[in-house]
């Protein structure tokens, strides 16, 4: 099977077909210039017949002109017998010019094949003067005076023999000719062919994607630099290859490195959500376990102002009747107005613990997508201010400024407090040093019917690059100090979310000035609107949400 | 005026007469070139005035009404047949010349176109050969022969003579002179020497090695070794000076027949070498 798959590759090869083409060619010239040459040799070996019975005959006529002249017959008999004695020859006569048979000889040799006869005139030279002419000194006329004819019969067997020999032995010299040259020629086409085979099977071997193989072909003729051009285009390939594999290592790096850095960014976030989630679950639990002692506090707070105010007359008696008296070593009469002032004073920061605590159960563990219809602003900053006040540095001075008639809004208060947080946080680390103001205004812009919130530092200001990309989600100026980058993305969000915009006017060293614009709650406007409006869910709602 | 006319025609007609007086009437056979020269030669032998008529130009009873009516004292005749038409004018004298076989009578004379054979027996001294071969036709050439052979004895050479009848003979007898000869003499014998026969000398002497020596130059580049030949203006100049002896009042049975008097020898120096003779003495 391997045998027979090899012969017919074999017959299919550019190698063999070139052989077969050479073959045929070379036995077709050989069979034509056969075939030329013995047509040729033929008619040559008729020509030469022809011509040496010419020249028989000439000579005959030329010897026999004197003999015809003296009319001397056994000398003309002796000369044809002669002539007939040649192999070609049958049958040989001579005539005078009268037409009288002076002499004829045959061959023995019978006819067998074609005859040529052959006539030539016994001429006398033109030459030849009569005494008086040549005394006269006439020229020789050069007319020859024909004084008689020979004539000769050719035999042409002779040449269909030689034609015979000539065929058969050009067909032998043609089979070896064309022998030796198939042979010389498969040789030939070897060695030549052998370097194309040397060359395809580079050519397969770069083709099959081993770029790093070379075509070795010596010399310099047209497939040595087509060998040298195939290995400068496998040289450029394989560096290609080799510049490919390199970027798609940088590439993969790149991205591998962006997807860690990305799953870094996404790692913090979840921690950081985390971290809320769990500070909001802190919250919630340090705001039960504040709101219960501090319920008994205020209780006990209210109980001892009332006690305290059912004991005073009859202390007030008491001193009137023995005098004054001391109380836990101070005079009644000191303590009768600091322990009312003091009750006083724990009811009332206690109900402070328990704004603060409910402060911060709203922020962390309300609902803060809940949307209240008639959101007074100034009960969020109020809200935020006091989440705030423990960061209140004393160096900061807090202006606050609410506007008295504010219209209410329709928003999430909670999410109003973070925007607003966020905005004084940012206003308070703005402040070099964390020393100047911080002013919070609201008013009502009645063109507009617009809420406005402003939140202005007398910070360090904000440059036009930072400017540009202060929305920028995860961009920050405070990643060394905890910054997250999402503050300003997200309160822009959520004011987008309530229908407002946030803008932001700084300058370096000139502060900077955090304007938020909530539309006034229409006078017909419905709350599905603004439900409709939370519906547009952002990516960083998650995060919203989990606060 | 008929008068006149008749006067002025016959002033026309006497015109010619001062030019039809001439001495000497040169009869041509034909216009041949040989014979041209020889009346150039003539004309040069002779200050006398001459007219030459050409027989191919005439009918011969034009020619001999010409010879009556003019009355020339002297006719050459150039060539044999212009011979034979001069040969009617029985009263005048004829000079022939050109002519190869003269007819000779009283009253006419001439020079022959044969030289004297002892200018060809001396160059067969000078090659030194013994024995010559002569073909002649005895008809034509016998007296020719004759004077030869008194001139052979003379000289010491042997002429070895065959007679011949008419051409064909010629190879034949040429053949029987095979081995016996040691040269060749043709002798201008039109029975001898005819066009088809004359390759028969040459080869002869090519198969005997003996040389030709022949009478024209012509026969040189055919094989012959030395040539004799006549020179057509000095015979014409000699039948000049003949005519003007005879203007002169000799008589002319004074003036017998004469050879040519002047021979051009040529030779074929390739034959001669390859035959081995040095002098051609002639």
């Amino acid at each position: 099977m391997k045998k027979s798959s090899r012969i017919s590759s074999y017959l299919k090869s550019f190698s063999f077909r070139l052989y077969l083409i050479f073959s045929a060619t070379i036995a077709l010239l050989t069979a034509a210039f056969a075939l030329v040459y013995v047509i040729t040799e033929s008619h040559g070996y008729r020509t030469t017949l022809e011509r040496e019975g010419k020249l028989m005959a000439t000579i005959l006529a030329q010897n026999a002109r004197l003999p015809l002249f003296a009319e001397n017959r056994d000398a003309l008999s002796l000369m044809a017998a002669d002539t007939v004695r040649h192999s070609s020859v049958i049958e040989v006569s001579i005539k005078s010019a009268e037409g009288q048979l002076l002499t004829e000889a045959r061959s023995r040799k019978e006819k067998v094949g074609e005859t040529i006869d052959m006539e030539v005139p016994i001429t006398s030279p033109g030459q030849m003067l009569s005494p008086e002419a040549a005394l006269l000194g006439r020229p020789p006329s050069g007319e020859n005076r024909v004084i008689g004819q020979v004539h000769l019969r050719l035999d042409t067997s002779g040449v269909r023999d030689q034609l015979n020999n000539l065929l058969i032995a050009s067909l032998a010299i043609g089979t070896l000719f064309w022998i030796m040259v198939s042979l010389l020629c498969y040789q030939i086409l070897k060695r030549a062919t052998g370097s194309f085979k040397l060359l395809l099977a580079g050519i397969e071997e770069i083709g099959s994607g081993h770029l790093s193989t070379r075509v070795d072909l010596p010399g310099d003729d047209e497939l040595a630099r087509s060998a040298n051009a195939i290995n400068a285009m496998a040289a450029s390939l394989e560096l290609r290859e080799l510049e490919n594999l390199s970027l798609q290592e940088e590439l993969l790096k790149a991205m591998k490195l962006e997807v860690q850095e990305e799953k870094k960014r996404v790692m913090a976030r979840l921690i950081q959500t985390n971290k809320m989630t769990s500070l909001g679950l802190l919250l919630s639990s340090m705001a039960h376990e504040i709101n219960n002692p501090n319920a008994s506090i205020r209780f006990s707070g209210h109980m001892i102002s009332k006690i305290w105010a059912d004991v005073v007359p009859l202390l007030d008696r008491v001193r009137e009747e023995e005098g004054d008296f001391y109380l836990g070593g101070v005079p009644f009469k000191t303590a009768r107005t600091a322990l009312s002032e003091n009750a006083a004073k724990i009811v009332e920061n206690s109900e402070r613990i328990a704004r603060v605590v409910q402060g911060l159960r709203e922020y962390g563990v309300g609902d803060g997508s809940r949307l209240r219809p008639n959101l007074n602003v100034n009960d969020a900053v109020t809200a935020a201010l006091s989440v705030l006040a423990c960061q209140m540095k004393q160096n900061i001075q807090l202006k606050t400024s609410l506007g008295t008639d504010l219209p209410v809004i329709v928003g999430s208060q909670q999410q109003i407090e973070q925007v607003l947080i966020n905005l004084i946080m940012n206003a308070m680390q703005a402040l070099p040093n964390a020393c100047g103001e911080v002013g919070v205004v609201t008013r009502f812009d009645q063109k507009s019917n617009e809420v406005v919130v402003e939140v202005q530092d007398s910070g360090i200001g904000i440059g036009a690059e930072t400017m540009e990309r202060l929305f920028e989600p995860f961009f920050s100026t405070k990643l060394d100090r905890g910054g997250s980058g999402l503050g300003l993305y997200i309160s822009q969000f959520i004011v987008a979310e309530h229908g407002g915009r946030l803008l932001l006017v700084s300058e370096p060293g000139q502060g900077t000035l955090a304007r938020v614009l909530l539309p006034a709650k229409a006078a017909d406007a419905s709350l599905g609107e603004v439900v409709a409006a939370k519906d547009h869910q952002h990516v960083a709602d998650a995060i919203h949400e989990a606060r | 005026m008929p008068v006149l006319r008749a006067a002025l025609i016959a002033v026309l007609l006497l015109l010619p007469l001062p030019a039809l007086a001439y001495d000497i009437l040169v009869l041509q056979s034909l216009h041949e070139k040989g014979y041209d020269e020889a009346v150039r030669g003539a004309r040069r032998g002779s200050n006398a005035t001459m007219r030459t008529l050409v027989l191919s130009d005439y009918v011969e009873t034009d020619i001999t009404r010409i010879i009556r009516e003019e009355h020339p004292r002297v006719i050459i005749a150039v060539g044999e047949r212009a011979l034979a038409v001069a040969e009617k004018a029985r009263n005048v004298p004829v000079l022939y010349m050109m002519a190869l076989n003269p007819r000779i009578r009283q009253g006419v004379t001439g020079v022959a176109m044969l030289l004297d054979p002892s200018r060809y027996l001396s160059v067969f001294n000078s090659m030194g050969v013994q024995k010559v071969g002569v073909i002649y036709d005895p008809n034509r050439s016998g007296a020719y022969l004759r004077r030869a052979q008194f001139a052979a004895r003379r000289a010491g050479i042997e002429l070895i003579t065959r007679e011949v009848r008419v051409p064909k003979e010629t190879p034949a007898v040429l053949e029987s002179l095979r081995g016996k000869v040691e040269a060749l003499w043709m002798i201008p014998d039109v029975t001898a020497v005819s066009p088809a026969s004359t390759e028969a000398y040459f080869l002869f002497s090519q198969s005997q090695g003996v040389p030709v020596v022949t009478f024209a130059e012509v026969y040189l580049s055919m094989g012959g070794a030395v040539s004799l030949g006549i020179d057509r203006y000095d015979i014409g100049k000699q039948v000049g000076e003949m005519a003007e002896s005879l203007l002169a009042g000799t008589p002319i049975d004074e003036l017998p027949p004469q050879s040519p008097r002047k021979a051009l020898t040529r030779t074929n120096d390739g034959v001669l070498r390859r035959l081995k003779i040095s002098g051609t003495g002639g």
